[in-house]
C-alpha cells in the first residue's frame, strides 16, 4: 500500500503545481492574453489532474475535470469564444478544481452537487455553440466551399433541444454524453507513428483496443512505405494505419482522447465522413464513405498473437515481394489470416487511392492543427508525470527532437527531494567553515614561505564561495509559488464582502530560499485578508471618496541586499489610529497617560492579545491574525514593518533573510565560552557602565531603557558560568522577544558579527534550556545559540513558582 | 557447489562464534577497567576541549565539533559519581553510536582490545544501584574485572531536573 501512497503522493505535490500553474495562466489569460500557448497549457494542467485522478479513482474529481476539459477542448478548437464570461467561469472552475483536489486529499467529502452549477454552465455553453454552429452551416454557404479542414469543426449534426439541456437532469451525463452529438457516421482516422512513439514503449494495439471500445472498427496497415530488406533499418517505423471508426455516438473529441497520450509522437489525421467531405471529394467519395475492404479487422477481442502473427506475416510477405507488392502485400496477409475475410484486390486500391488523393489537402491541413503546438517550458516541466510513459532519459534522436518540438524541454528538470538538497548545503556549510579555518591558520611567516599554498587557497576560497552560491541558488523558489495562491483569496474575500478589489504582482520571480517560502505563506495569506477585508472600502464609499471604485492590493517582491524585501500595499482606508489606540487602551496594552506617536499606533496590530479579540475587528479596527503574521516573520528572523497614511492606504512591509541555512548573528562571550545571539532579535547593545539598572525586590536588577524597565538577565550567572569581567567591562545586548517584549541579556564581552550555520544539538543529544542550537565557529570549536525567548518565559515561570 | 558448501560452513562457523563471543573495547578510569562493546565504537580521539552546555548535569562535560556535527561528551568518572575528570590532552575521548545518536565519553585511556565469551558474563552482584544501573555485566579478563557499561543508562538523564 505504501507504494500507492507515494504514488498519490505525488500526485498532489503535482496537483499542487498545476494548480498553480493554472493561476498564472489565468492571471495573464484574463490580462488579455488569450493565445494559444496559454489554452493548451491549461488544457493540459487539468488533463492532467484528470488523469492521475482517474488512476486513483477520485471519480467526483475526474466527473469534473472532464466536463471542464470538454469546455477548454471547444474553446481551444474555437468552437467557443474566450470572453470575459467564460473566462470568470474557467477561473472558479480552477478553484472548484483544487477543492476537489483538496478533498481527495484529506479524504472528506465534498457536497455532492458542488460543482454542479459550474458543470451545467460548462455544458450550456457547448450546447447553445453548436446551435450557432448548426445556423453557420445553414447561413453562410462560403463554409461549405471554403472548407480546408472545417469538416471537424462544423460537420455537428445532431440537433437537441436547448431545453433539454438547462433541464440539469442529465448532469451526470455531461461528460458521457458529450453535447455535441453527431449523427451516426464514420470516422477515418490515419495514424501515423514516430519512432519517438515505440521510443516510449507506447503500442499502437493498445492504441487500437481503445478504440475498438468506441465503436465498430476496421483497421488497415499501410505498409507502402516498408523498404526492401536490404535497406530495412532495424529502429525505423515504416507502417501507418488507416483506421475506419463506425459508431453513432462518437465525437472527435473522444477519438483524440485515445490519442491523448501519445499526441506528439505521432501524426493523426482524424474526419468525419459525412455531407459536408463530399463536397471536398470529387470521384472516389462514395468509396470512402464505405469502405468495403477490411484487410485488417481488428476488434476489442483481438489478442496480440494476432498482430504478431500479422506482423510476421507482413515480414514473410516482404521478403517474397519485395518493394514492388504494394498491392500484392494486402491479399497476401488476408490469405494467410482466416479470422480475416479475404478481399478482392480492386476495392483496396480503391481505398488506397481514396487516402491518397481525395482527403489528402485535408489531411495535411488536419495534421497541422493537430500537431502539438509549442507548449509553454513550465507546463512542459510539471506535464511529466509518472503515469504518463517513461520519457527517455536524453534525447539522443535527432529525428525525435525534431518532431517532438519543445516537448523535450520537460527532461531539463528534475524532481529532487529536499532532504538530499539539504544535505548538500550543509556538506557544503561545512566546507566554507574548513576553508575559513584554514585561511585562519595561515599567519605571515607560513605566507611568506609557501606562496603557491596560499594562492591555492585563495582560490579554494573563491570556488568554496561559488558552490556555496550554486547550492543556495538549487533551493531557491520564485516567490510566485506563494503569490500565485493569492487571487483566489481575493475574489473570495472580493465576493464576500461585496467589494471590487483587484490584485497586482510585481517582481514575483523573485527567488527565495524553499523553507522561507513555506514560511511565508500564512502570514501573506492574513495580509492579504486584512487588506481586502478592513483595508479597501466597499465601492459606494470608495466613490464617495473620489477613488476608483476598484480597490487595488499590491504585492511586491524585491531583494535588497541580503534581505528580501516583500511589501503588501492597498489603497484603502489606511489605519484608524483612534480606534486601534482606544482598543489597546481599553485592553492595557497602552498605559492611559502614554501618548504613542503614529507610527506606534499603526505598530499596536502586531500586539498578540489585540487582534484575537472579535471586537476589534468588529468595530474595523485593523489586526485580524497580524500578530500570526509578527510571529512567524520573527521566527524566519524577518521583520514586519507597517506604514499607514489615512484615507489612501497601507503598507506593510516584511523584511527577510534570503535563507534561513544561514543565520546573522552576534558573537559574544559568557565566561569563557563563545555564545552567539541572533542578529534580528538584538535591538541595541550598551555598555554596563552606561547603562541604568535599578534593584527591585526579588534582589533582581532592571534595566531603564529610555523610560522602560526591561528585565535583566545575567548569561552567566543563568548558565552557572564564572564570569572574570569586571562589571563595568560587561555588556548589555537588549533583545526583543515575541510579542516585542524587550529583554537585557549581561554578557562579558561582544567579539563581532558574523554569519553562521546553524546546528542541531537534538540530533546526538536533547533540547537544553535556554538554548536555541549550536554553530561551529571558524576555529572548528562549537558556539552555542542563545534562545532569548526561551529565557525570558522560563525566568517569568521561575518567578511565578 | 562444493565450494559453495564450504562456504556455508565457514559462515555457519562464524556465525556460531558470533554468538558465543564478544568483542570489546577496554579503557580505564583509574585504576578500573570498563568495556563497551566493539561495534558501538565509532572513532577514538584526544581530548581537545569542549564547550560547556548550561543547565545540565556535571558529568555532561559539553559538546564537540565532530566534522559538523555536534556531539556532547560525557565524562565517565563524573557520571560514576566521582567527581569531575580534569582533563589533559592524554585523556581520550570514545566516540559512540547509542541508538541513533553519537555521543563521546571521556575516559582516561583505551587500553585494549579483547575477546570474551558471552557465556562468562556475570550478572553485576545486587547492592548499590549505581552498579546496577550503569553496568550490562562484569567479565574477568586475565584475572582482572571489566565492567560492562550500559551506554543508554550512562546518557539517559544529563538534564538538570531529571
Amino acid at each position: 500500500m505504501s507504494d500507492l501512497d507515494d504514488f498519490k503522493a505525488t500526485y498532489f505535490d503535482e496537483c499542487s503545481e498545476l494548480l498553480n500553474e493554472l493561476e498564472e495562466q489565468f492571471a495573464a489569460i484574463e490580462a488579455g492574453e488569450r493565445d494559444a500557448d496559454r489554452l493548451n497549457a491549461v488544457f493540459r494542467a487539468i488533463h492532467s489532474v484528470k488523469g492521475g485522478a482517474g488512476a486513483f479513482g477520485f471519480s467526483a474529481l475526474v466527473g469534473f475535470a472532464h466536463a471542464y476539459e470538454t469546455l477548454l477542448d471547444y474553446v481551444r478548437d474555437g468552437r467557443i469564444e474566450m470572453s470575459d464570461d467564460v473566462v470568470n467561469l474557467c477561473i472558479r472552475a480552477n478553484d472548484i478544481v483544487a477543492d476537489h483536489v483538496k478533498a481527495a486529499q484529506t479524504g472528506d467529502a465534498l457536497p455532492a452537487d458542488y460543482g454542479m452549477e459550474e458543470k451545467d454552465r460548462f455544458d450550456a455553453l457547448a450546447r447553445g455553440e453548436r446551435d450557432d454552429s448548426d445556423d453557420d452551416e445553414g447561413g453562410d454557404p462560403i463554409d461549405d466551399f471554403d472548407i480546408e479542414f472545417v469538416p471537424v469543426m462544423v460537420n455537428l449534426g445532431g440537433y437537441q433541444p436547448a431545453a433539454e439541456t438547462s433541464s440539469g437532469v442529465e448532469a451526470d451525463d455531461v461528460f458521457d454524453a458529450l453535447p455535441m452529438q453527431v449523427e451516426p457516421g464514420h470516422w477515418e482516422i490515419r495514424f501515423t507513428p514516430h519512432r519517438a512513439l515505440y521510443a516510449r514503449a507506447n503500442d499502437p494495439l493498445l492504441l487500437f483496443r481503445e478504440l475498438a471500445v468506441l465503436g465498430d472498427m476496421h483497421v488497415r496497415a499501410v505498409l507502402e512505405e516498408i523498404p526492401a530488406l536490404v535497406d530495412f533499418e532495424p529502429f525505423a517505423v515504416y507502417c501507418s494505419w488507416e483506421i475506419t471508426l463506425v459508431s453513432p455516438s462518437i465525437t472527435e473529441a473522444m477519438i483524440r482522447e485515445v490519442f491523448e497520450f501519445v499526441d506528439g509522437d505521432c501524426d493523426i489525421a482524424i474526419a468525419q465522413l459525412g455531407n459536408s467531405i463530399a463536397f471536398d471529394i470529387p470521384a472516389p467519395a462514395p468509396a470512402v464513405a464505405k469502405p468495403a475492404p477490411k484487410p485488417a479487422k481488428l476488434t476489442a477481442e483481438s489478442d496480440r498473437a494476432d498482430l504478431l502473427a500479422l506482423a510476421d506475416d507482413e515480414v514473410a510477405d516482404l521478403l517474397d515481394f519485395s518493394r514492388d507488392s504494394d498491392v500484392a502485400v494486402v491479399p497476401a496477409l488476408t490469405a494467410e489470416k482466416p479470422s480475416f475475410t479475404p478481399e478482392p484486390e480492386a476495392p483496396a486500391i480503391t481505398v488506397q487511392d481514396t487516402f491518397d488523393e481525395a482527403p489528402s489537402l485535408s489531411f495535411a491541413e488536419l495534421a497541422e492543427t493537430i500537431a502539438p503546438s509549442p507548449i509553454p517550458k513550465r507546463a512542459a516541466s510539471t506535464a511529466v508525470t509518472p503515469l504518463r510513459a517513461p520519457a527517455p532519459a536524453a534525447s539522443s534522436d535527432g529525428e525525435e527532437s525534431s518532431s517532438g518540438g519543445n516537448r523535450s524541454v520537460g527532461v531539463q528538470s528534475i524532481r529532487v527531494d529536499l532532504d538530499k538538497v539539504d544535505r548538500v548545503v550543509n556538506m557544503v556549510g561545512e566546507l566554507v567553515i574548513t576553508q575559513s579555518m584554514l585561511t585562519q591558520q595561515m599567519d605571515e611567516t607560513l605566507r611568506a614561505r609557501y606562496t603557491e599554498l596560499v594562492r591555492g587557497l585563495e582560490v579554494l576560497a573563491q570556488t568554496t564561495r561559488g558552490l556555496q552560491d550554486s547550492v543556495m541558488a538549487i533551493r531557491a523558489q520564485p516567490v510566485k509559488t506563494v503569490f500565485s495562491r493569492l487571487p483566489r483569496l481575493v475574489r473570495e474575500l472580493a465576493t464576500k464582502t461585496g467589494k471590487k478589489i483587484k490584485l497586482e504582482t510585481v517582481g514575483e520571480n523573485t527567488e527565495i530560499d524553499k523553507t522561507v517560502i513555506e514560511q511565508l505563506s500564512d502570514p501573506l495569506t492574513h495580509m492579504v485578508r486584512n487588506s481586502a477585508d478592513h483595508g479597501i472600502e466597499s465601492p459606494e464609499t470608495r466613490l464617495a471618496r473620489g477613488k476608483p471604485e476598484i480597490g487595488t492590493i499590491r504585492l511586491s517582491a524585491e531583494q535588497a541586499g541580503g534581505n528580501i524585501l516583500i511589501i503588501v500595499e492597498d489603497d484603502g482606508g489606511g489605519i484608524n489610529r483612534e480606534r486601534v489606540l482606544q482598543v489597546a487602551r481599553d485592553k492595557g496594552v497602552v498605559a492611559p497617560d502614554v501618548n504613542p506617536t503614529d507610527e506606534q499606533i499603526d505598530q499596536l496590530i502586531f500586539a498578540p492579545g489585540f487582534s484575537t479579540a472579535s471586537e476589534v475587528s468588529d468595530i474595523s479596527g485593523r489586526g485580524v491574525g497580524m500578530d500570526v503574521v509578527l510571529s512567524n516573520i520573527k521566527k524566519i528572523g524577518g521583520s514586519v514593518h507597517v506604514r499607514s497614511w489615512t484615507g489612501k492606504g497601507t503598507r506593510m512591509t516584511l523584511r527577510l533573510p534570503l535563507t534561513l541555512a544561514v543565520l546573522d548573528v552576534m558573537l559574544v562571550k559568557v565566561g569563557v565560552s563563545p555564545y552567539v545571539v541572533p542578529l534580528s532579535s538584538i535591538v541595541e547593545t550598551i555598555q554596563c557602565s552606561r547603562a541604568s539598572f535599578e534593584r527591585v525586590p526579588s534582589g533582581g536588577q532592571v534595566l531603564q531603557v529610555r523610560g522602560e524597565y526591561v528585565q535583566v538577565i545575567d548569561l552567566a550567572q543563568r548558565f552557572e558560568m564564572v564570569s572574570e569581567t569586571e562589571p563595568e567591562n560587561r555588556f548589555v545586548v537588549l533583545c526583543e522577544a515575541e510579542g516585542s517584549a524587550k529583554v537585557a541579556l549581561i554578557v562579558d564581552d561582544i567579539i563581532g558579527q558574523q554569519q553562521v550555520v546553524i546546528k542541531s544539538l537534538e540530533e546526538n543529544f536533547e533540547r537544553v534550556e535556554g538554548i536555541a542550537g549550536g554553530t561551529i565557529l571558524g576555529d572548528g570549536n562549537v558556539a552555542l545559540i542563545v534562545d532569548v525567548q526561551s529565557l525570558k518565559t522560563t525566568i517569568v515561570h521561575k518567578n511565578a513558582a | 557447489m562444493e565450494a559453495l558448501g564450504f562456504r556455508d560452513d565457514m559462515a555457519d562457523k562464524s556465525a556460531v562464534a558470533a554468538q558465543n563471543s564478544l568483542q570489546l573495547i577496554a579503557f580505564s578510569i583509574g585504576e578500573q577497567t570498563y568495556g563497551v562493546e566493539i561495534t558501538t565504537v565509532r572513532e577514538i580521539r584526544a581530548w581537545n576541549g569542549a564547550t560547556p552546555l548550561p543547565n545540565t548535569r556535571e558529568f555532561v562535560r559539553g559538546v564537540i565539533n565532530l566534522r559538523g556535527t555536534i556531539v556532547p561528551i560525557f565524562d565517565l568518572r563524573a557520571r560514576f559519581g566521582d567527581g569531575p575528570t580534569s582533563p589533559t590532552k592524554n585523556h581520550v575521548v570514545v566516540v559512540m553510536s547509542v541508538g541513533d545518536k553519537w555521543v563521546g565519553i571521556l575516559v582516561d585511556a583505551v587500553s585494549d582490545i579483547l575477546t570474551v565469551s558471552r557465556d562468562d558474563i556475570h550478572n553485576v552482584p545486587e547492592g548499590n544501584s549505581i552498579d546496577t544501573e550503569l553496568l550490562n555485566g562484569i567479565v574477568t579478563h586475565e584475572s582482572r574485572m571489566v565492567g560492562l557499561i550500559d551506554l543508554h543508562a550512562v546518557v539517559s538523564g544529563a538534564k538538570m531536573d531529571s
